[in-house]
């Protein structure tokens, strides 16, 4: 391993003159550019959460809705002893449903038919609100 | 003043005790990083990124290890992503270098003698993952204790690997000098 020794003697180097004058100028550049990341990084975080509260709000106390859990939990409650009539929800808004009528078969022709007239009438105040499947 | 006081100083943003810090090391990583890379101008850049990183990475540092050996592993990771980027980009057609290279480059040390010269080349043909354990080891000086510690790799893998880094230099130089002999001989049998 005598040869290894030479490792020692192998020529060596020295920083360039100003090598310190650079490094520490380098040093400030640095510091601005992570001060300004930082405030970057900072005001994205801000307006991220911003967006989140605002979004939060929004679908708690602007945009309330039951959930198929809720409506579940409340059947479960009412077939519970101590359930009382009040705790019911109140109807819902109506919904619409629309059918789709193949008016070739409804609209016949008036000469093949009786003169009828049909006068249609309303028989019950109550509307049936809610919906069975 | 303590190395380990003016590392305190750099936590808390002293500039002054940075400098002081850079002043110590300044020729010593410079020096360490151009034996690893061969490149005097890339181991000026990797060693003022070491510097940057001593600096901003202060509160990382814990006084159980001497400060040498964090600023040395600090500068030994940027050396191995370093030569890792630059064996990606490494795939330019010889003529372009040898047509490229300044003169300098070309004259050797005067001081220098061919034992030296073959155990440069030899050194920079090895393969960076012994290149470093045999330079920590035989040119800066530590412990193999030290140097699993600043690579962090096991005690075991340092040793193997400054084995066989040092018997790869040995054989690299045996051939060296066994052309050089062979080379003289031919010279002697031309000339009479």
């Amino acid at each position: 391993m005598d040869e290894l020794n030479l490792l020692q003697k192998l020529r060596s180097v020295k920083a360039p003159p100003g090598f310190e004058k650079r490094v520490l100028s380098h040093l400030s550049l640095r510091k601005k550019k992570r001060a300004r990341v930082r405030n970057l990084s900072l005001s994205l975080a801000g307006a991220f959460s911003a967006a989140l509260v605002f979004f939060i709000v929004l679908n708690i106390f602007i945009l309330p809705e039951k959930s198929p859990v809720g409506i579940a939990d409340f059947e479960k409650k009412s077939l519970s002893p101590g359930y009382r009539a009040e705790e019911a929800p109140q109807p819902g808004p109506t919904i619409p449903i629309t059918e789709a009528v193949d008016y070739g078969e409804e609209v016949r022709s008036l000469s093949q038919e009786p003169r009828t007239i049909y006068l249609l009438e309303k028989v019950s105040d109550e509307v049936s609100s809610t919906i069975k499947y | 003043m303590d190395e380990q006081e003016l590392v305190r100083q750099i936590q808390d943003g002293d500039e002054m005790a940075f400098a002081e810090i850079v002043k110590i090391y300044k020729n010593k990583i410079v020096n360490f990083l151009w034996k690893i890379t061969g490149d005097y101008q890339k181991a000026v850049e990797l060693s003022q990124e070491t510097f940057m990183r001593v600096y901003f990475k202060a509160n990382k540092y814990k006084p159980v290890a001497p400060f040498s050996s964090w600023v040395y592993t600090i500068a030994s990771n940027l050396a191995k992503t370093e030569m890792k980027r630059s064996r990606k980009f490494a795939a330019v057609p010889l003529d372009d270098v040898q047509n490229h290279l300044p003169m300098e480059a070309y004259a050797s040390n005067p001081t220098d003698s061919g034992l030296l010269t073959n155990l440069r080349e030899a050194l920079n043909s090895l393969h960076p993952r012994y290149r470093i354990p045999v330079i920590l080891k035989d040119v800066e000086g530590f412990s193999q204790e030290e140097i699993a510690q600043i690579l962090k790799s096991p005690l075991g893998t340092i040793k193997a690997r400054i084995s066989r880094g040092r018997d790869y230099l040995k054989k690299e130089l045996e051939k060296a000098s066994s052309k050089e002999n062979s080379f003289a001989m031919n010279e002697e049998y031309q000339d009479g």
